[in-house]
């Protein structure tokens, strides 16, 4: 299969720390692919490298084909790459429904004049509440996003993300700060968008990349240390051992 | 390449103090060649210089005398951001120490490397619970089969621990009263007595009981 989203060989320094050493990634059209590791492996680094956050010190990073290192993060996403963060970036006082609509393209690009009548536009506000029940936010609109509870908050975040109509969604640690309903809600979020796009998730919670995703890849120590599909990385010994808690 | 990857030559740490009257308060001595291709664990009580060899080995922390060659090259001579293209120490991020530069960069040797030659592993966190253990084993597995040095130093304070030391390493490194010593297998290791004080009664029991 061909690729949707390649990284090549990534390297990270920070002065003479080397964050990543050695990352190579490929992401097809349609996939779902987990990034899983310890903390401090790298994870989030290497999410701001694909995304153009960070410029490598070395490696290639292309997009069906076209490099797109060390272009700026909007020019990225304007090229259809989304992402969420680890902590979320929501317009607090604005409704669900407007911190959708001032994601949409077109809003864009007629300039950014939010405050204003904007929801009134139905066309948008249409586009808007397509997107919120396609995260599970019907009839949520009209809430304010500090009002949503804190799932329905991560819930929004994606159809944010959504908005832009990317090819390829990148989620940094989805499910931190959620408990098991909202995981399991989460994960039937994702579940229910897999296919439509290509979808990269870094998670700390093994089960929940296990039970999501086509292939899985482990960084640590800034390298890939394993790559393949959930059930092959469930064949490794301790794997096996750790979840069915053999080891004290 | 012929002849050892990794060579500490008449390497010779101390940390003294006092201005007039000065006291050595740490002293560690280290005479040794290890191979390319293995895989090498490492234990020793806290505050023996374990972290202080990592550091000396990959070129952080300049040795009081003596040298520390990387497939030949003296790697207290080599580019500083260049050093861990030879010897390349994964520490825990509480761990890192910064230490003074000597010299200009341009005045030093490149390292002539992209990946590194010896990989040290300082206490790497292994959590039974995640699973992750797994896939770090296979990793020191791939960089040995690829002709690397891999050193792992462990605290061994679970049965695992011990486990994992005689699963994976060829060879070991006791490091304890101011020098190394090199045991070539686990049964070996348990053989030293200062090796078992160091382990304990209980630890070196599970250890019989692997070995």
């Amino acid at each position: 299969m061909s690729a949707l989203f390649e990284a090549d060989r990534l390297q990270m320094r920070f002065g003479n720390r080397i964050v990543l050493e050695d990352i190579t990634l490929r992401f097809g059209p349609g996939e779902l692919c987990g990034i899983m590791g310890p903390n401090g492996a790298g994870k989030t680094t290497c999410f701001n490298v694909l995304t153009g956050r960070y410029r490598p010190s070395r490696g290639q990073v292309r997009l069906d084909g076209e490099d797109i290192t060390g272009l700026r993060p909007h020019e990225i996403a304007r090229k259809g790459v989304s992402r969420s963060f680890q902590i979320m970036n929501l317009f607090n006082d604005f409704t669900a429904r407007d911190n959708i609509v001032t994601a949409l393209p077109g809003l864009r690009r007629r300039g950014f004049d939010v405050s204003h009548a904007v929801a009134a536009n139905s066309a948008f506000a249409d586009q808007a509440e397509v997107l919120l029940e396609r995260v599970g936010l019907a009839g949520k609109g009209g809430v304010l996003a500090r009002s949503l509870s804190y799932g329905d908050r991560r819930a929004l975040e994606i159809g944010v993300a959504l908005a832009a109509a990317p090819r390829i969604l990148f989620l940094d640690e989805p499910t931190s700060g959620l408990g098991s309903d909202g995981t399991a809600r989460l994960a039937a979020l994702i579940g229910s968008l897999k296919g439509q796009l290509t979808i990269v998730i870094i998670e700390h919670d093994m089960r929940f990349l296990f039970s999501l995703a086509d292939r899985i890849s482990v960084i640590h120590w800034g390298q890939v240390l394993a790559q393949g599909t959930p059930q092959m990385l469930r064949d490794n010994e301790w794997v096996r051992n750790s979840n069915l808690g053999k080891l004290q | 390449m012929s002849g050892p990857l990794l060579r500490l030559v008449g390497l010779e740490k101390t940390y003294s103090r006092g201005l007039l009257r000065r006291q050595i308060t740490f002293r560690l001595k280290a005479e040794l060649d290890l191979a390319g291709r293995q895989i090498i664990g490492v234990i020793g009580p806290n505050g023996a210089g374990k972290t202080t060899l990592f550091e000396m080995m990959t070129g952080s922390n300049r040795p009081s005398a003596g040298r520390v060659l990387v497939a030949g090259r003296d790697i207290h001579r080599v580019k500083y951001g260049e050093r861990d293209r030879l010897a390349v120490h994964y520490h825990q991020s509480y761990q890192v120490r910064r230490f003074s530069k000597r010299l200009p960069s341009f005045l030093m040797q490149p390292a002539g490397e992209t990946y590194p030659l010896v990989h040290l592993f300082d206490e790497p966190q292994f959590n039974t619970q995640d699973g992750y253990i797994g896939f770090m084993l296979d990793f020191f597995h791939r960089l040995r089969d690829d002709g690397r040095l891999v050193v792992v130093c462990l605290h061994p304070t679970a049965r695992y621990h011990l486990q994992i030391l005689r699963e994976i390493c060829e060879g070991f490194l006791f490091v304890s009263g101011g020098g190394v010593t090199r045991h070539a297998d686990f049964a070996g290791l348990l053989v030293d007595p200062r090796v078992r004080n160091y382990l304990g009664s209980g630890m070196t029991q599970q250890a019989e009981a692997l070995a």
